[in-house]
């Protein structure tokens, strides 16, 4: 008999399960932005890279999966390759992170915002163009989900929401006593005074290219939890508008908190699932095009009103001065 | 998908680079405005492309009631302006002591609300100026649209017009004197709000007229037309130093032709990317940009 569980119940797992795979993305981007003063604005490309890489390593070869667009399947197999799939998401965006940084980390932050910005768009127009790799427009939809087959009914998800929140729990704990060792006092040193921090003779590009490349690998992790949690991937799943949406999550929540960071993304997810419901009124994308204006306004609207968020603290506001 | 370097004749190079040139000079046109507003506000504008997207739908819009289109390029270039002053003043004047990274993220929330109110008004996905199309000229042996000679022209004058005004108008002078040395020239008795207004005014004006020229150079364009076009503009203005008018048309003038051979030789399905690249490049060997020295 399968196991069922009522329709309400199976829809708030999915949107939590969501909420969840974003608020580590945003727990990403809170490390480079929140503690180290960093401006990603191409979170979205380490996200992109994670799920890509889970879906190359873990998707059927193409001469069993049909007619397919991709030409390279690796095809691990699930229960155990699972965890491998996750470790090489992760790998992967990190050792993008890793060359970006290396490249950009010690230019000037508002460099760095247009580097990663470009990087973002570079990698949209790869999974957009390089269908081989891909699958560009056709997806890869045979991304497998861990237990999807064997796990009657409605347990799957279920079980996949503990997974998700497992691999949240464990990131949320491991950056917790990363920002609050000697490295995680360090990064915010460099935040609030970088030359005060190179005068104590600290290699301030080596730190930030570590946080980046951390940072990054969250949210390759983020990406692969993504992949196995849908089953398919397509280039509109990465477009910029992402990084946009783990930036106004992190806003919102409260840059340098990791708590902020997760009720950010729950509080945001909530709020778009409710305007899910408003009707077009008969104008061709009006609730879409609506939400934009209003996550524009939620941008203007923290930075002037409290840009601390929900859960940061007054005293850490990052201007990206000097002196401040 | 490697195109044979041997198989390209000299009538496709010719036009390449031309090509390369005209569709440079709209990126410096572009660039300008932005590298302008940054040397004075020293923020990253994100919104910037919007200004592009607002001046070309107003001037259809303008067009539409039987307008010219040069009357009303020019009239949605006055508007822009206006708009770009008022966008300044309802934005980011308040915040404009919290320092630079509260207004660049300000700046990305201002393109979303500017982009998407606009997606609700004009909800088709392709306009286009009522332009008759012309035979082509045909110029040692290419073929050329005469509306993209025009565009050159504009493009030309316009940096020009940029170059008189920052070199020979007192406004100019105080704009580079404020971008060298805010305290000195606040010192100095400059009025620096109406400095800094002015240059909004200046910059989104120009956004404007580059956005016009891009709706003209490459129709049908939607709402994300000068969003899309953002990253290229940055790497033009990055790759001329950030913050130098001169740098930023000759970075332009590299992006444009990197764009035009990269679709000729390497793969026509990436565009913008080849400008990406070479910032990068450029960046690695000199961050400062090609164009050192001050505004």
């Amino acid at each position: 008999m399968a196991f069922e569980l009522p329709g309400l119940a199976v829809y708030l797992i999915s949107v939590a399960t969501f909420a969840l795979i974003y608020g580590l993305l945003v727990l990403g981007l809170n490390l480079h932005f929140g503690y180290t003063g960093l401006l990603n604005f191409g979170h979205v490309a380490f996200f992109a890279i994670g799920a890509y890489t889970a879906a190359i390593v873990t998707s059927p070869p193409p001469a069993q999966a049909g007619a397919v667009a991709y030409t390279i399947g690796l095809g691990i197999s699930m229960p155990f390759g699972f965890l491998i799939s996750l470790g090489l998401a992760a790998t992967a965006a990190g050792t993008v992170a890793f060359i970006v940084g290396l490249t950009s980390i010690r230019l000037d932050t508002h460099y760095l915002a247009i580097v990663t910005f470009a990087l973002a768009e570079l990698i949209a127009a790869v999974i957009e163009n390089e269908q081989w790799l891909t699958g560009g427009f056709n997806g890869m939809n045979q991304v497998p989900r861990p237990g999807y087959t064997t796990l009657p009914g409605d347990i799957w998800p279920l079980m996949y929401l503990g997974i998700v929140s497992l691999g949240v729990l464990g990131v949320y704990l491991f950056l917790d006593r990363l920002v609050s060792s000697p490295f995680g006092r360090l990064l915010r040193g460099i935040r609030d005074r970088e030359s005060g921090a190179q005068m104590l003779g600290k290699n301030t590009s080596l730190v930030k290219l570590k946080s980046f490349v951390i940072g990054g690998a969250i949210a390759g992790l983020a990406g692969g939890l993504y992949a196995h949690f849908t089953g398919s991937l397509y280039p509109e799943q990465f477009i910029t508008h992402i990084t946009f949406l783990a930036w106004i999550m992190m806003l919102l929540g409260g840059a340098v908190s990791n708590v902020g960071a997760i009720a950010g993304a729950f509080l945001f997810i909530g709020v778009r699932e409710l305007l899910r419901f408003m009707p077009n009124a008969g104008i061709t994308n009006l609730s879409t095009n609506l939400q934009w204006v209003l996550i524009g306004i939620m941008f203007v609207a923290v930075m002037r009103y409290r840009p601390q968020g929900l859960f940061g603290n007054q005293d850490e506001i990052i201007s990206g001065e000097e002196d401040s | 998908m490697l195109i044979d370097v041997l198989s390209v004749d000299a009538s496709q190079l010719l036009r390449a680079l031309v090509i390369g040139l005209i569709q440079g000079s709209i990126f410096a046109v572009g660039a300008i405005g932005l590298t302008l507003s940054y040397g004075v506000t020293k923020f990253i504008n994100f919104a910037y492309g919007e200004f592009l997207t607002y001046g070309a739908f107003l001037a259809v819009f303008i067009v539409s009631f039987g307008t010219g289109v040069p009357i009303a390029g020019l009239i949605a270039i006055i508007g822009i302006a206006a708009l770009g002053v008022g966008i300044s003043k309802l934005f980011f004047e308040p915040i404009e002591d919290e320092g630079p990274f509260p207004l660049l993220i300000t700046s990305v929330g201002v393109a979303f609300i500017l982009r998407y109110s606009l997606a609700i008004l004009a909800p088709e996905t392709g306009y286009r100026f009522p332009i008759p199309a012309l035979r082509s000229w045909e110029i040692m042996g290419i073929y050329l649209s005469p509306i993209k000679i025009v565009i050159m022209i504009v493009a030309i004058l316009a940096m020009l017009g940029t170059h008189a005004v920052l070199q020979y108008t007192m406004l100019g002078k105080k704009m580079r004197a404020y971008s060298g040395n805010k305290e000195l020239s606040m010192i100095s008795g400059i009025d620096t709000e109406a400095v800094i207004q002015r240059t909004w005014l200046l910059s989104a004006g120009i956004g404007g007229l580059a956005g016009i020229l891009l709706a003209l150079f490459s129709p049908p364009f939607g709402i994300n037309m000068g969003f899309n076009f953002l990253l290229t503009i940055f790497a033009a203005t990055i790759l001329g130093g950030i913050g130098k008018p001169y740098g930023a048309m000759v970075g332009a003038l590299i992006i444009g032709l990197a764009l035009s051979f990269g679709t000729l030789f390497i793969s026509p399905n990436y565009t913008q990317e080849y400008g990406f690249i070479i910032l990068v490049v450029v960046l690695l060997i000199k961050p400062d940009g090609i164009m050192g020295g001050e505004m």
